[in-house]
């Protein structure tokens, strides 16, 4: 039981729209809109939040008014024209049969978009300058682009009433074009829209007073703003108070949705989504801060990962609404959970922003720990009991393999997970010793909670062999065994260790460390500045154009803060190519990948990382008496349906089938591994 | 003259010496505050209230039946005949003294099955001292008797046996009469009284429901003194009642704060009330002692309180109580142990503010607020926010009238209201809440605080009667109870119905279709204030046997269930005992085997959610339903898209 809990559980009425809890989900852009709309995709992500409880949820991060900011980007939602009033039509009608609020947000992202998609038209602000996060120099606006863009939001406004929504939010943060013209840093105008703080709050008045004149005084219209930009010349928490009182005071606005901070290069950007390295609810304060000088409800999201912080935010009255936006994409049950007692049971965001990162890079946002979300069509939040109850082993208690015998479990089938170490988590625990990544471990946290409950057998310091999965005699066999530290092909490589044996301290650098990354995710990144904070004189150097290429935009800004505090060296596009002992110390050898010329480095230990290869002796033992020799048919698990073997009469064999998930196959993540796991159990 | 035809004599003597020795007791009664009573109805009744109404009871325990129904027919049987045999001329029939020796015969069988019952070890309820002697008594007068009316039918053969027979029965005889006004054959003749002058006649009339003679009576709030303080507050014909007590302790057995350990036995109590009223310092109690007995002056007197450390009773003891009732259902002798316990709270509440735990708390709360947890009433519906609840203005209508109550505010009790209120969405149901509902008064009436509830029932009383409905719906069996059966007493009368009553019709008419859930077995628990206090056993069980799941019955239940502790302020005065009554409940879920222990109330699921520990889940009735038909509408779309799949092939 949560302390405070009572206070989420309180209904919040904003003109007679009564929304049946204090928790919701703000604006974001999951990247699944289709043609400009929020198609079924889309819709069934938010109804489970629905379902799971949510009082609101709002969509369509940054959905355009204009054809000048396209929706394009993250595959967003045009409200530029009346075709997509049908659509939000379904999807309201979808959220409010399970009691749910559905809004969205609206917005002109001025500058920080792209030119270069669909209408290549060139981007707008109210003056021209250059954003260093978007890379677009704008074009002024002139008064009929003002007096235009004016119009599509009133008309934006009017589609969402059309469809049934409960209301609807403009951006006035992260940069948008509204708070464009507030900053003094974006607005150099000298007519009605610039200078004073009067005059740039102006083009922001005119917006809201036009979309009011669109859906009349009744519906529901709020702004998402910051509360402080924490920038130097950017708009103060003083600043941004005068705007929000002024705009409240004058009725444009029925709520404000307040954030801390801006979004206008690397470093601001990850700080505004704060990842695991933050502590929870950092801005909590600055909204806080808005909520004591207006009398229209506060909405606050940034960090708020469990319902314990958001009852206290909202029991303490900093705010009026907590946003769980990354919470819930780790588990839209949030709030269901809360109010069947089983708060145990939800799985909480760790903050690991793989969410987020994915959808800067242009693809889909996931949880790295919830393979379901965004894929409500195919895979299950809540899984189904099996018909016929079976005989499970799982060899391997990573995370892939907890989430096999966790998916088993919830099947109803018997379930039998060998772990060879003591302990259950495998290379996340190797992970999370690296400084800040420690909120690693709520994955497997969760899931060993989970399996704890549905009663796996666990049998930890038990390698599993032949013999002990023959005397299970098991219908199915999930091989979880992962893979282990590959140490390189270069030539002496032998003398490398690897960031594992750094981080599980194997080995205790001191001195000069080499660290030579290969893969340019977290692991060299996170193991240099563990190193460096132990004191080492640490250089990183990787054959990619930066260091830690492959992490997303609200994390590897961290990563090269950390690293460049501690002084580590970055060596991009250097790999390695040979290691030689000379006397107690070890030389790199080093070829720059794009002038080929070799360098030479003398350091007491070199640290390297090239993935994992399998662990996979145990499954090619078995393989060959599987009723399926060890393969997932592939079709079927794409498309989602139950394995051939397991209904083509196999049952009728003598034997078991056996599947590999996670790193056995090939190093991956940890999404990878959990989906493996959850799209083949889901269906044995 | 014969030895026999002394008995007769020693009949009438025992009668005299009883009568007199009773005649103190009713100086005593009559000390007792007015009660309005019909005496001829009460005498007519008599009888059956005896043979049927306290032998139904009796016989539950077969072996105090097999031995009451004997002894009890022997004596007035024996005793009937021989003052008949002073009329002249029957005593000198042979036949007439064989007819007698057979009724000290049947007597004397009696006694040997009574004595089994003490010797060689007396059953653990049962009260020792006199009580333990009583068999001897019994035994003599039975023996001597047999003896001397035996050698009476044989023409008195053996005069010098005759005379050994009747000593025998005259020592025994005028033993047990000379313990009429203070030992165990005191409940013969204020039994019999009580059963003719009962404080609730309407108990007997089988035509009633049930919760019609359970619910508490109002008392005048303008008295000079409010409840009962010392035993001459009591209405005489309570004193009667606490002499009709006969130790049995089947109250005791049954009572769970005793159980837990907690200073209460009903035994115990009732029979410190009876002493109470006899004045001066009270002998020893025979019986097993409170458990973690407070230590008590145990001073008594007509005008001295009762309770407090310089009276008969401990503050503890009464506070201990859940007012479950398992005490008065067990009782034979019909005494109603929850009416005087309230009483007793009502005057340490009323007059002394003297409510323990967070009792002064919740009152104030109730005062305030209306409310016992000082909730704002305006935000009971808030945990139906998205669930589209009608809320009825006044002179607005429905149908039924869903009572919300405390659950509303409870995050535990809202899964259930939430289950129930779709159910009842699901079989199209008009209902409606009230804009306004203030806590029905409950908790308040049984800390003792007649005022708060009173206020409360009129308030509640006065917004029913603004809007329109046919019942009111509720899943509290402590709303139901006290809307319907202690509401009439101010003038609401309303047809309550217990969801459990009105989800098994939705589901016999069709309007509801679960499907059969698959699965452990469960067991339902008994709410007191459904079961025993509105006879309400069958319409939940058959509900859940709907749906399709092994249902196995606790070794308590139904009317001998055992309380979750809940009841009557008990969590809220938080006497402490040696155990929690809701552990020892779940232990008996445990040794049913059930995975999932069915509640249908609030209270109880609060209780016995608190166990801490591996135990069964605890699922409301309305859950379990909602759960099956949710799997039903499943079932049924997977039916269609068959259908679908097999007409595209």
């Amino acid at each position: 039981m949560i302390a405070n809990a009572e206070a989420l559980l309180k209904p919040l009425t904003i003109k007679g729209m009564t929304i049946r809890n204090r928790v919701m989900s703000t604006s974001h852009a999951p990247s699944f809109g289709k043609d400009g709309k929020p198609q079924e995709r889309y819709q069934l992500y938010h109804e489970e939040k629905a379902k799971g409880g949510i009082g609101l949820s709002m969509f369509g991060g940054s959905s355009s008014v204009s054809l000048d900011s396209p929706a394009t980007p993250w595959n967003q939602i045009s409200v530029a024209d009346d075709s997509v009033v049908p659509f939000f039509q379904s999807f309201s009608e979808r959220m409010h049969k399970h009691g749910a609020k559905l809004m969205i947000q609206l917005t002109h992202m001025g500058r920080r978009t792209k030119w270069d998609t669909e209408n290549w038209l060139p981007v707008k602000s109210a003056s021209v300058t250059r954003e260093p996060a978007s890379r677009s120099v704008s074009k002024a606006l002139e008064q009929e682009e003002i007096d235009r863009i004016v119009r599509d939001f009133a008309s934006a406004a009017r589609r969402c009433k059309e469809g049934g929504l409960d209301g609807c939010e403009i951006s006035a943060a992260h940069g948008h074009l509204v708070d464009q013209f507030w900053s003094p840093n974006s607005n150099h105008r000298t007519d009605k829209y610039g200078g004073s703080l009067e005059n740039r709050m102006r083009f922001g008045i005119e917006v809201l007073s036009a979309m009011r004149e669109a859906v009349g005084d009744d519906y529901v219209i709020g702004m998402r703003m910051s509360g402080d930009e924490l920038l130097k010349g950017g708009l103060t928490a003083e600043d941004l108070i005068t705007i929000a009182t002024e705009y409240a005071n004058r009725g444009l606005v029925d709520f404000l949705n307040v954030m801390g901070g801006q979004a206008r290069d690397h470093l601001a950007h990850a700080v505004s989504l704060p990842n695991m390295s933050f502590p929870v609810a950092p801005y909590l304060p600055i909204a806080s801060a808005v909520k004591r000088e207006v009398d229209i409800p506060i909405f606050h999201a940034q960090r708020v990962t469990d319902l314990a912080t958001g009852a206290r935010a909202v029991a303490e009255g900093h705010v009026d609404m907590i946003a769980m936006t990354r919470a819930h994409i780790a588990d839209p049950h949030l709030i269901k959970k809360l109010s069947e007692g089983r708060a145990d049971d939800i799985r909480q965001c760790i903050g690991y922003g793989y969410c987020i990162d994915r959808i800067y890079v242009g693809k889909d946002a996931l949880c790295i720990q919830n393979a379901a979300t965004g894929r409500e069509a195919t895979m299950p939040h809540v899984i189904q009991k099996a018909e016929v109850k079976k005989r499970a082993v799982v060899v391997g208690g990573g995370v892939g393999g907890l989430e096999a015998a966790r998916v088993l479990a919830e099947r109803g089938h018997e379930v039998t997970l060998f772990e060879k170490s003591d302990r259950l988590g495998g290379q996340v625990l190797t992970a999370a010793k690296a400084t800040w990544r420690e909120a690693l471990t709520g994955i497997p946290r969760w899931l060993v909670a989970q399996v704890q409950k549905l009663g796996v057998d666990i049998r930890l310091n038990t390698a599993a062999d032949d013999a002990a999965i023959a005397a299970l005699s098991p219908d199915i066999v999930i091989m979880a065994t992962g893979g282990l530290p590959h140490l390189g092909e270069v030539p002496g490589a032998e003398h490398a260790v690897s960031t594992w044996d750094v981080l599980e301290g194997r080995v205790e650098p001191a001195g000069t460390v080499l660290v030579f990354d290969d893969i340019g995710e977290h692991n060299a990144v996170s193991t240099a500045e563990h190193l460096a904070k132990k004191g080492c004189l640490v250089e990183l150097a990787t054959h990619d154009r930066m260091v830690g290429e492959e992490i997303g935009g609200t994390n590897q800004p961290v990563h090269l803060r950390e690293l460049y505090k501690l002084g580590v060296v970055m060596t991009p596009n250097m790999e390695l190519i040979e290691i030689y002992p000379e006397g107690n110390r070890k030389i790199a050898a080093l070829r720059n990948v794009m002038t080929l010329e070799e360098e030479e480095r003398v350091v007491d230990h070199i640290v390297v990382d090239y993935g994992t290869h399998p662990v996979d002796e145990l499954h090619f033992k078995l393989k060959d008496r599987s009723k399926n020799n060890g393969f997932v048919d592939q079709d079927a698990v794409v498309a989602g349906r139950p394995q051939p073997f397991e209904v083509n009469g196999s049952a009728e064999k003598d034997g078991f089938t056996l599947y590999r998930v996670g790193d056995v196959l090939a190093g991956r993540n940890i999404h990878a591994a959990i989906y493996d796991s959850l799209r083949l159990c889901k269906d044995l | 003259m014969t030895a026999a035809s002394l008995l007769p004599l020693l009949v009438l003597a025992m009668i005299v010496v009883a009568g007199v020795q009773i005649g103190r007791r009713a100086l005593l009664w009559r000390s007792g505050s007015f009660a309005d009573v019909d005496w001829v109805a009460g005498v007519k009744a008599l009888p059956k209230r005896y043979l049927v109404d306290v032998h139904h009871v009796v016989d539950r325990d077969k072996s105090a039946s097999r031995m009451h129904v004997p002894v009890a027919a022997g004596l007035v049987g024996s005793a009937g005949l021989l003052v008949l045999g002073l009329v002249p001329g029957i005593a000198g029939s042979r036949i007439y003294w064989a007819v007698v020796a057979l009724a000290f015969a049947v007597m004397a069988a009696g006694v040997v099955l009574v004595a089994r019952r003490r010797y060689p070890r007396a059953m653990p309820r049962l009260s020792l001292g006199r009580y333990q002697r009583t068999p001897v008594y019994l035994g003599l007068f039975a023996g001597g008797g047999l003896l001397c009316a035996l050698l009476a039918s044989f023409g008195d053969p053996l005069p010098f046996f005759s005379f050994l027979g009747l000593i025998l029965a005259a020592a025994g005889g005028l033993a047990l009469a000379a313990q009429a006004a203070t030992g165990p054959m005191r409940h013969a003749l204020a039994g019999a009284a009580h059963l003719a002058l009962h404080p609730r006649p309407e108990r007997f009339d089988e035509r009633l429901p049930k919760g019609r003679a359970t619910g508490l009576k109002p008392i005048d709030l303008d008295a000079a003194k409010l409840g009962r303080e010392e035993p001459a507050d009591f209405a005489w014909n309570r004193l009667l009642s606490f002499d009709a007590c006969i130790q049995c302790g089947r109250c005791e057995a049954a009572c769970p704060a005793f159980a837990a350990g907690q200073p209460l036995s009903p035994k115990h109590l009732i029979a410190d009330l009876a002493a109470a009223s006899g004045g001066g310092h009270a002998s020893a109690y025979a019986g097993n002692p409170y458990p973690n007995e407070r230590s008590v002056a145990r001073e008594g007197g007509l005008h001295h309180a009762v309770i407090g450390t310089g009276g008969m009773v401990h503050p503890d003891t009464i506070w201990s109580c859940t007012t479950c009732r398992a005490c008065v259902e067990e009782c034979p002798m019909m005494i109603e142990h929850v009416d005087s316990i309230v009483d007793l709270r009502r005057y340490q509440t009323l007059e002394h503010g003297a409510v323990p735990g967070k009792g002064a708390d919740i009152l104030d709360n109730s005062r305030l607020t209306d409310e016992p947890n000082g909730h704002d009433v305006a935000t009971r519906t808030d945990f139906a926010a998205g669930l589209d609840l009608k809320r009825l203005d006044d002179g607005a209508r429905t149908d039924v009238l869903l009572w919300m109550g405390q659950a509303a505010f409870d995050m535990r009790g809202q899964r259930t209201l939430r289950a129930l209120i779709k159910l009842l969405k699901e079989a199209k149901v008009d209902f409606a809440v009230l804009g306004e509902e203030r806590d029905c008064g409950d908790l308040a009436r049984r800390l003792g605080d007649e005022a708060t509830f009173q206020r409360l029932a009129r308030a509640n009383i006065g917004a029913l009667s603004k809007v329109g409905f046919q019942r009111i719906l509720t899943a509290d069996p402590h709303a139901l109870h006290t809307l319907r059966n202690e509401y009439p007493a101010f003038g609401g009368d309303y047809e309550v119905v217990h969801h459990t009553a009105f989800l098994n019709d939705l589901v016999a008419s069709g309007r509801l279709s679960p499907a059969r859930l698959t699965g452990a077995a469960i067991t339902y628990h008994d709410p007191c204030y459904l079961g025993r206090y509105n006879g309400e056993f069958d319409a939940p069980r058959a509900l859940l046997d709907a749906l399709g799941l092994e249902r196995r019955e606790m070794a308590r239940s139904k009317r001998k269930s055992m309380c979750c502790g809940g009841g009557g302020g008990a969590p809220i005065a938080d006497i402490p005992g040696d155990n929690r009554i809701p552990d020892l409940r779940m232990e008996q879920v445990r040794q049913t085997g059930a995975a999932t222990v069915a509640v249908a109330c609030p209270q109880c699921t609060a209780m016995l959610e608190g166990v801490t520990g591996d135990r069964a889940e605890v699922r409301d009735v309305a859950e379990l339903l909602l759960d099956a038909v949710e799997a039903g509408r499943g079932e049924k779309a997977k039916t269609e898209a068959r259908a679908r799949e097999v007409e595209t092939a």
